[in-house]
């Protein structure tokens, strides 16, 4: 049972580090500050040495959202097991759509799911749940899109120059981007990889194999650390595709200011203890440097399917997680159960996602990079033999948007 | 119920102060590059030095927010 929770964690940090690629990553892409499979590389490697600067396990897995210990609910590895499935199904399940959610909701949701039906509604703690996870959904976007909207006018106010002649020289911004986005994939390697750390912890500490009140022992910080990183690495292509140009159009500038705005209220927030989820808080700064760059267009309704899958989240997780759970109830046959259809609903998904492929070369298509026209004819040839319609219609959307 | 309203006041306006710092100062020195690129002489020298002290200065705030996120060095 244990090894079965460890393995479903470290899936879990793996989706969950394909999931947020894009939070870091999806903007240098798209301004071509960075190559595809490089942005990807060194996202993954700084991830991994995220993991390894901060390992500040958490002492309550919900952070206070399920009330855990003496008078509440003991935590079994069954329920451990069924909230991580309902957070790796539904995230699976966003990545197909492409759409940016918060990992961490997901697993939040899929541990209430599991708790209710393991003891009632009452061991929620409603309130928390207010304050941690619904009023930080709402506030991070709204803090990082304003301060991405200020900063990329500040951007586009310091750099434009009087006069026909004078060149603005706006390109100089891509190469602040390298560093602005890693420093959010920094910043995300320290934040989320301790998440699966400290669930596993919890659980080796629940199964009697490591002393309660210690911290994660080495292995375990190896093996999130590894397990994030090449999530990260494999990319969350379609994500990357839906923050990088499907809510606007990214121009360097734009981009370094949103990545700073992104990087700032990451690091703000964790340090001044209001906790913002870093996918909120990057879909909001790309937003709000779409709203401040003149002439950029912010397309409204795909901001709004990332708004429905952020309501969605937590409630549909829980749901997940409560299948799982009633299920697990059944004692070893249940467990079974569980993982061998979640294991069949995943590969499900991954097959319906081979049909419709996004990787590295088609993610973003129209980089502003001149040099690279032969090379994005050469691609379309080929795509048009094999393009499914979906994709002939977004890219012919593409082209006039150019 | 309890919401911090005074931490989410000070994440906003620690968030809004660091991404102006970074972009102001990067936009500056880009601003900067751009000048030097059609200056010459000793004004062009003064004037590209100046925007690496800008870079100098984004790069050393985004130092300080690595230092802040690493634990192991304000133990």
């Amino acid at each position: 049972m244990v090894v079965l929770v460890i393995v479903l964690a470290l899936f879990f940090d793996f989706t969950n580090g394909f999931h947020d690629t894009a939070n870091a990553m999806a903007t240098p892409i798209a301004t071509g500050a960075i190559k595809a499979k490089t942005a990807v590389a060194l996202a993954a490697v700084l991830n991994l040495v995220g993991a390894f600067l901060s390992t500040e396990v958490a002492k309550t897995i919900s952070g206070g959202i399920i009330r855990e210990g003496g008078g509440g609910l003991a935590i079994s590895p069954e329920m451990i097991f069924a909230g991580l499935m309902g957070a790796v199904v539904w995230n699976m399940l966003t990545w197909l759509l492409g759409l940016p959610s918060s990992s961490s909701h997901a697993l939040f949701g899929g541990l209430i799911g599991a708790a209710i039906v393991g003891a009632g509604f009452g061991v929620i703690n409603y309130d928390v749940v207010v304050s941690k996870v619904l009023l930080p959904a709402v506030l991070a976007p709204l803090i990082a899109g304003t301060v991405a909207f200020l900063s990329t006018r500040l951007a586009y106010r310091i750099t434009t120059r009087k006069g026909a002649v004078a060149n603005p020289k706006r390109g100089g911004f891509r190469y602040g981007q390298i560093f602005s986005s890693s420093l959010v994939a920094l910043a995300h390697g320290t934040n989320d990889a301790q998440k699966t750390m400290g669930v596993i912890t919890l659980v080796l500490v629940a199964a009697g194999t490591q002393p309660a009140g210690s911290g994660p022992l080495p292995w375990v910080i190896a093996a999130c650390g590894l397990a994030i990183a090449i999530g990260t690495y494999t990319g969350g292509w379609r994500i990357i595709r839906t923050l990088g140009s499907g809510l606007t159009e990214v121009k360097p500038a734009q981009g370094f200011a949103a990545e700073s705005s992104t990087a700032s209220a990451i690091l703000a927030s964790s340090h001044l203890g209001f906790a913002l989820s870093t996918t909120q808080v990057a879909s909001g700064s790309v937003i709000g440097s779409g709203l401040g760059r003149k002439g950029a267009q912010v397309r409204w309704s795909t901001a709004r399917r990332i708004a429905v899958g952020w309501v969605l989240t937590l409630p549909a997780a829980a749901v997940v997680g409560a299948l799982a759970a009633a299920v697990a109830h059944l004692g070893p046959a249940g467990v079974i159960i569980d993982a061998v259809v979640g294991t069949l609903v995943i590969a499900l998904m991954f097959l319906v996602s081979q049909r419709n492929r996004v990787s590295h070369d088609n993610a973003i298509s129209g980089l502003d990079h001149a040099g690279e026209v032969v090379e994005i004819k050469r691609r379309k040839k080929k795509r048009k033999s094999e393009a499914q319609p979906e994709e002939k219609m977004a890219e012919q959307l593409m082209e006039a948007g150019e | 119920m309890s919401i911090d309203w005074l931490a989410f006041v000070l994440v906003a306006g620690a968030t809004l102060a660091a991404a102006m710092v970074l972009v102001g100062t990067y936009g500056l020195g880009v601003r900067l590059l751009a000048v030097a690129a059609d200056s010459a002489g000793a004004r062009q020298r003064m004037v590209r030095a100046s925007a690496f002290a800008c870079f100098g200065v984004c790069a050393a705030a985004v130092l300080y927010g690595i230092y802040l996120i690493v634990p192991a060095f304000h133990s």
